[in-house]
């Protein structure tokens, strides 16, 4: 079994007019089933609403299941003796990062998980330090929160969850509010985490550039998962994505474009150099 | 009504140990009717210098006119710039507070002291400038999905009626279609009333496909002020100030590199196309000949 | 820039005073403001004032830090002075018109002045050496007995410390909203009263809002690393009594010992 597994997950919520009486029921997440191995690296892309961060919620038991049942490492999250556990191992990350971080210094956000947690003093400074230098963020253990950048606080917020020693860290959007350095900062630094610790990676974005880096992409709408895959296939969908409100990489939309224009281009399209290759491909074909 | 920069500077805590030069001796001109990107990374000065066109920041040292006249002078009328240059901050739906959308949008014109009449009318023009829909109009604000909320707040300054609208990062934190939507809405808005827009962002990708001059921050200094493509020229140095140009020019590069006669003075998928396609024609009528 | 400011008041330093355990601090502080309402004449404030000059010194925090202090209270610090100075009965030294200055009247006017800036600069100079950290961790640990009596400590401790995290943010959060409304022609400084008063609702409906957003995050994100309030819980950073904070405590006594035995004997 893998480290988490999802099924048939439906999530709904109540809504309330302002009297409280009931106006609705809204489905946040309609029938998912997924499965995860230790050690990938999964993206989950979406457009804002599509049910994608309700789903994050569920991998970390801070909401439960209406129906169908989610498995963290083989525990099943509406256990209650169970939900530390689960907490511990599958840490998370959310998307504004100056609303996560508890600590007034670095060091000591970082620690704060392992407090929790009930580790020992000295062991929760060697894992502090080990979390920071994970994350290239060593040098401002000393520094408050507040004088970071976007990029290095959402890379504390990171720290802050290997500090638990999870086995999976869910990121959810956390990109979404920073600049394009800040995002290579962070994507570069789960990137890591992923190779050379084999942590489990689930990065819930709506930026392409940063999935394709991923083993496996699944794309939600409505509450649904409607298109799953490596992201070659996934991206392949060109149309099928736009219709989900959702982007392509620029050169694979190119090569999409040309493809249209009766070009011979494969589909899926990932990297310029892919691109060159492919071009290549069509001179040839064209007689070259 | 144009806006006039002459050597402008502003210091973060003068006269302290922790002065901070946030703008250093610009100097330019924004004429009417321009579309213009005002690009920078985080803490470049782009966000300073656009508060300080509608006078919320006052420049520690030199100049700015506007219509002619010095906006630092005694009598100069503050909430009538306000009301000319309009500016909508990131993140504007953070600013909304009223009962209902219509009732927000008329905070800006109530505070022009205009008739009840008139602001009715100008709140009902700014939110069809935005493309919201009438059905909205009596909801809460705080009831609307993430894209509307921000037309919104956009209608917000809108229905002032300003002469230059001035956005700062408005796509921040929408997702692919709705940052598309919203900045399509703006270059019609900007169509339809002609008015200069002048679009703050990080990203080239969302304002190469825009806007008729980019003026590119550092460290508090204009370091580009041009046409896209003279602008994207310069790929490699906007890479070591954090900045990139679109991708495509990036994927016409890896092309020349590899020995196609493309130009890679290209900013747009579409404009690639073109190039590409005109490339394999002058191929295939080469081969022809021979 | 307004997140740059510190909360409290506090001096970067690295003196004995600066490393003293926070509740050695703030254990003194008390005993310090009690000692100045304990020790009688000349003698007891002769020794307060030494004991203070010796603190600041060994602080190495200059002292003008400590004179910052005392701008909030000159006003309250005259009244009581001047009321102290024409309303005690006694031997009549100078006649002004129809107040008159007694003898008891000065010397407990002086008294009462020495007392009061005393008083300041003794809180300054915990504050200006505890970083608000340190000090909530200390209040936490001292009043760890209340437990018993079911107070939440370690609560309050949390809070206050999650307060002294956000209002930076907070306060950066008003700046901004305040400058998005005054955009949108917002005017904030002309008025009466009530017109005033309206005119904050466009700048306190959004702050509340986004406030409100920021707790329900900040709840989730500490639920999310396994936060479940003070039981089970570990130190980072746990606070233990170290030689110099027994010395400490020595001197403390000592001085409230030489105080005490000045104002009986001598005085």
């Amino acid at each position: 079994m893998g480290i988490i597994k999802v099924r048939d997950l439906i999530y709904e919520y109540i809504r309330r007019d302002e009297e409280g009486n009931v106006e609705g029921i809204t489905t946040a997440v309609d029938d998912v089933s997924l499965d995860i191995r230790q050690g990938d690296f999964v993206a989950i892309l979406g457009h804002n609403g599509s049910g994608k961060s309700t789903l994050a919620k569920h991998l970390n038991a801070i909401l439960y299941p209406t129906e169908g049942t989610v498995w963290v490492d083989g525990k099943d999250t509406r256990d209650d003796a169970a939900v530390w556990d689960i907490r511990q191992t599958a840490g998370m990350v959310f998307q504004n990062p100056d609303n996560q971080i508890i600590g007034q210094v670095v060091e000591e956000d970082v620690g704060f998980g392992p407090e929790n947690m009930g580790v020992p003093t000295r062991e929760i400074w060697e894992r502090v330090e080990e979390s920071l230098k994970a994350v290239g963020m060593y040098q401002f253990r000393k520094f408050s929160p507040n004088k970071l950048s976007g990029g290095q606080k959402q890379r504390v917020s990171i720290a802050g969850v290997i500090a638990m020693h999870p086995k999976c860290i869910v990121l959810d959007e956390p990109t979404a509010m920073l600049d394009p350095k800040g995002r290579g900062e962070v994507i570069r630094a789960v990137r890591a985490l992923n190779d050379v610790e084999r942590i489990t990676i689930i990065l819930i974005t709506h930026y392409m550039e940063e999935v394709i880096y991923a083993d496996k992409v699944y794309v939600m709408d409505k509450g649904k998962v409607t298109l799953e895959g490596t992201p070659r296939e996934v991206f392949s969908e060109v149309e099928r994505l736009k219709e989900l409100r959702l982007d392509v990489p620029q050169v694979t939309l190119l090569a999409h474009e040309l493809r249209r224009e009766g070009f011979p281009m494969p589909k899926g399209v990932l990297t310029n150099q892919e691109f060159v290759e492919a071009l290549d491909r069509c001179i040839s074909e064209a007689g070259g | 009504m144009p806006i006039i920069l002459d050597k402008v500077s502003h210091i973060y805590g003068e006269d302290t140990a922790m002065a901070v030069m946030a703008l250093n001796n610009i100097s330019l001109v924004i004429p009417d009717g321009q579309f213009i990107g005002l690009i920078g990374h985080t803490g470049s000065g782009k966000s300073t210098l656009a508060q300080h066109l509608n006078g919320l920041m006052k420049a520690t040292a030199g100049n700015i006119y506007f219509n002619g006249e010095d906006i630092d002078a005694q009598d100069f009328d503050k909430k009538m710039l306000r009301s000319k240059v309009g500016l909508v901050f990131q993140y504007p739906e953070h600013q909304l507070f009223e009962t209902d959308v219509f009732a927000d949008v008329c905070f800006g014109p109530k505070n022009l002291g205009l008739s009840k009449k008139e602001i009715e009318l100008r709140a009902y023009e700014a939110l069809k400038l935005v493309g919201l829909e009438d059905d909205y109009f009596y909801q809460s604000p705080f009831d609307l999905s993430g894209g509307q909320k921000r037309r919104v707040a956009i209608a917000g300054v809108l229905a002032m009626k300003p002469d230059v609208l001035i956005l700062d990062e408005p796509t921040a934190g929408l997702d692919p279609k709705g940052r598309d939507e919203i900045l399509d809405q703006i270059a019609r808005l900007k169509r339809e009333t002609g008015i200069t827009v002048l679009l703050v962002s990080h990203s080239m990708d969302d304002v190469a496909k825009y806007v008729d001059r980019i003026i590119v921050m550092n460290k508090g200094s204009v370091m580009y002020d041009d046409a896209p493509r003279e602008v994207f020229r310069h790929y490699q140095e906007l890479e070591e100030i954090g900045l990139a140009a679109p991708q495509v020019t990036y994927i016409m590069k890896a092309l020349r590199d590899h020995g196609y006669d493309v130009s890679d003075e290209v900013t747009t998928i579409a404009e690639a196309r073109e190039e590409i396609s005109n490339y394999f024609a002058r191929f295939a009528a080469a081969r022809k000949e021979r | 820039m307004l997140r740059d400011i510190t909360l409290g008041q506090y001096y970067q330093a690295d003196s004995v005073i600066h490393r003293l355990d926070p509740r050695v601090k703030l254990g003194t502080t008390v005993l310090f403001i009690i000692s100045l309402f304990v020790f009688q004449g000349v003698w007891g404030y002769l020794a307060a004032g030494l004991f203070l000059v010796l603190v600041i010194r060994l602080s190495t925090v200059p002292f003008k830090f400590m004179v910052k202090g005392m701008r909030s209270i000159v006003f309250l610090l005259s009244i009581t002075v001047i009321f102290n100075l024409f309303l005690t009965p006694g031997e009549p030294v100078v006649q002004l018109w129809k107040l008159t200055i007694t003898r008891e009247g000065i010397e407990l006017a002086v008294l009462l002045a020495i007392r009061l800036s005393f008083l300041i600069i003794g809180s300054s100079v915990m504050t200006l050496t505890t970083t608000p950290n340190q000090l909530t961790d200390g209040l936490e640990k001292m009043l760890r007995p209340l437990n018993k009596i079911k107070v939440p400590v370690h609560e309050i401790a949390m809070m206050m410390s999650i307060a002294l995290r956000f209002i930076p943010i907070l306060m950066e959060e008003t700046d901004k909203i305040m400058k998005a409304q005054l955009a949108r022609c917002a005017d904030f400084d002309s008025g009466n009263l009530i017109k005033k008063a309206k005119s904050l609702v466009p700048l306190l409906v959004p702050l509340f809002i986004s406030a409100f957003r920021r707790a329900n995050d900040l709840a989730m994100a500490m639920e999310a690393r396994c936060y479940r309030g003070g039981d089970h819980r570990t130190k980072m950073k746990p606070l233990h009594y170290e030689k110099r904070d027994y010395i400490a405590y020595v001197v403390v006594v000592c001085y409230l010992v030489c105080g005490i035995a000045a104002g009986r004997l001598i005085g």
